[in-house]
């Protein structure tokens, strides 16, 4: 096995590797709590209507 | 036929350019392309960029008479890691800040003319010196294929290259570049393969037999480790703040477009440049003596493939000169009419007037730019020596402390990046003269490195930041392009949903890429290590 020639080719997967790594990292810490966050709000909200609903049923 | 593709070429790029033009309504058209680029033209363009000519005659021309690892192992691998670099890093944190140009953020960070002109200096200095050659170089090789006079062939490309700069700006070369990168893309999925397959795998690894070390990272010339970590180093630090690359970023639509770009553009830099230079390898078998070596692939395409390949790798040739020239053009166009003409002289121009001296500003560069490469004065050459790397030692420092540190300040700007390049050029003239010697694997980049760092720390900490500066750092700090992102899709119905759908095709592209690079250089591994 030729070492430096598993160099080059690691190098070249490693970039794309590190690139994807880089990508997700960045999703998860900067978009994901806010998805997180807005998923909460969205479900209070829909509780909310949902009670309004049930109120005015029962009224 | 050469000589029809050569029109043909021009002549589409000329329709496409006079086409788009109508696109372009306002000067935010004109330099970012309204901040409307998908992620199929930032990717265009961001690829159309690092397969430049110099990939595919200079390096290609190493990698076949040297070895395909000799450039590409540890140098390339720089320039890889500064492309992503230059995308997640400097140009996400530089559009998050509403900048049109590089130039642009020295000028908000630091509200101080001085640093902005000596910014502007390096840019202009930086990119002619390094693009001018490339288009002189390549253009001497297709004069020849061609059989075109030299001095025409600039005035022509010239003409092809401002009916699309100077009309589409922006947008112009975003959209060129895409069809550029398709065309470029032949090289490395049809042309590279069939040289590799004539060749022979076999044949290749036993050209280490035949020419020593050609299947090491020395190469046949036994070149020091030293000097492949110099290399990386090199590519990796001009690569992060290239003008050239992290441009290419400000027009992305919004952050998704960048986050899916770092990983498909990036995926692209290795598959077309390395592809390149195992068919390179392959040409060492198929025709070994080319001279100059610089005419490997050129020959490759010629002589090895059909007529019809050899039409599209002529082309691809020719978008690889276009590309580079266009983004000299645009870029140092955008510095004469934006950065030093309606920032620096504080010009109040409307969008008219702004749009109309954008396009002024293009037709001056591609005039100038013309006639040097036409008359190709000594200067120049002695200007490319440095230009590539004056980015690294005068802008690096300056941007990632502008970015990352609170005493960041103006002065500390100006002392560091006129300390790093007048060190650099100082100590390249003294190594030239043979009155300074280096130790292996250290070399003037380094050295100019520490000094653009150390002068920097040094100014920042016995001066203090203004209360602009202070401010500016704070509202740096706070913006970002996630944020940005999600603010712009909320206001939209379903935006949540949109979020998720984003998110989760990001994370899929991730993987998808991840896996393709496996598979794709594995085979090489496996064919050519094992």
């Amino acid at each position: 096995m030729n070492v430096e020639v598993l160099i080059l080719f690691l190098n070249a997967t490693l970039v794309t590797a590190v690139s994807a790594i880089v990508v997700i990292a960045i999703l998860r810490k900067q978009y994901l709590p806010v998805i997180r966050e807005l998923e909460k709000k969205e479900d209070k909200e829909e509780n909310v209507k949902d009670e309004n609903k049930h109120i005015k049923s029962n009224i | 036929m050469a000589l029809t593709i050569f029109a043909l070429v021009l002549l589409i790029y000329v329709a496409v350019g006079a086409f788009i033009a109508r696109y372009v309504k306002n000067s935010d058209d004109f330099y970012t392309m309204g901040g409307r680029g998908s992620t199929l033209l930032i990717v265009g363009t961001l690829a159309a960029t690092y397969l430049s000519a110099a990939t595919l005659l200079g390096i290609a021309g190493v990698s076949y008479a040297e070895g395909p690892l000799v450039i590409a192992t540890l140098g390339s691998f720089g320039a890889w890691i500064g492309t992503l670099l230059a995308v997640v890093y400097v140009g996400r944190k530089m559009k998050a800040l509403n900048c049109k140009t590089m130039p642009d953020f020295f000028d908000k960070r630091f509200n101080n003319k001085w640093v902005s002109i000596i910014a502007i200096v390096i840019m202009i200095v930086g990119l002619v010196g390094y693009g001018v050659i490339q288009f002189i170089g390549a253009g001497l090789v297709l004069a020849e294929i061609t059989g075109i006079n030299f001095k025409l062939l600039i005035v022509l490309f010239t003409v092809a290259l401002i009916a699309f700069t100077a009309f589409g700006g922006m947008y112009g070369v975003v959209v060129t570049d895409t069809l550029m990168f398709f065309t470029m893309l032949a090289i490395s999925v049809v042309i590279a393969p069939m040289i590799i397959g004539q060749a022979g795998f076999e044949q290749m690894k036993g050209l280490s037999e035949t020419l020593p070390n050609y299947w090491t990272i020395g190469g046949t010339e036994d070149r020091s480790i030293g000097w492949s970590i110099s290399q990386f180093l090199v590519w990796i630090l001009f690569f992060t703040c290239m003008p050239a690359l992290v441009s290419r970023v400000f027009p992305a639509k919004n952050d998704f477009v960048i986050l899916k770009t770092a990983v498909i553009g990036v995926f692209f830099a290795p598959f077309m440049q390395l592809t390149v230079f195992i068919a390179a390898g392959g040409m060492q078998v198929l025709k070994p003596n080319i001279t100059p070596a610089d005419n490997a692939m050129i020959v490759g395409f010629m002589e090895f493939t059909t007529p019809a390949i050899a039409g599209v790798g002529l082309a691809a040739l020719m978008a690889s000169i276009m590309s580079t020239a266009s983004t000299l053009f645009v870029l140092v166009g955008f510095a004469l009419s934006r950065d030093l003409y309606e920032r620096l002289f504080e010009k109040e121009l409307n969008e008219k007037q702004s749009l109309t001296a954008a396009r002024i500003g293009q037709v001056i560069v591609a005039v100038v730019i013309c006639a040097i490469a036409i008359a190709q004065p000594s200067a120049i050459y002695w200007i490319s020596i440095y230009a590539g790397s004056i980015f690294a030692v005068g802008w690096l420092p300056t941007i990632v402390a502008s970015f990352e540190w609170k005493k960041m300040n103006s002065k500390a700007a100006s002392i560091s990046m006129v300390a790093g390049v007048a060190s650099f050029i100082l100590f390249g003239e003294l190594i030239k003269a043979g009155i300074m010697t280096l130790p292996t694997g250290v070399d003037e980049l380094m050295l100019a490195l520490l000094v653009s760092i150390a002068t920097l720390i040094i100014a920042a900490l016995v001066t203090k930041p203004s209360s602009y500066e202070l401010n500016y750092f704070t509202e740096m700090k706070s913006t970002g392009m996630a944020k940005i992102t999600i603010q712009e899709f909320m206001k939209q119905p379903d935006g949540l949903q949109k979020i998720k759908k984003q998110y989760k095709q990001i994370i899929t592209v991730s993987v998808l890429f991840t896996f393709i690079s496996v598979i794709v250089w594995g085979y090489f591994f496996i064919k050519l290590g094992l």
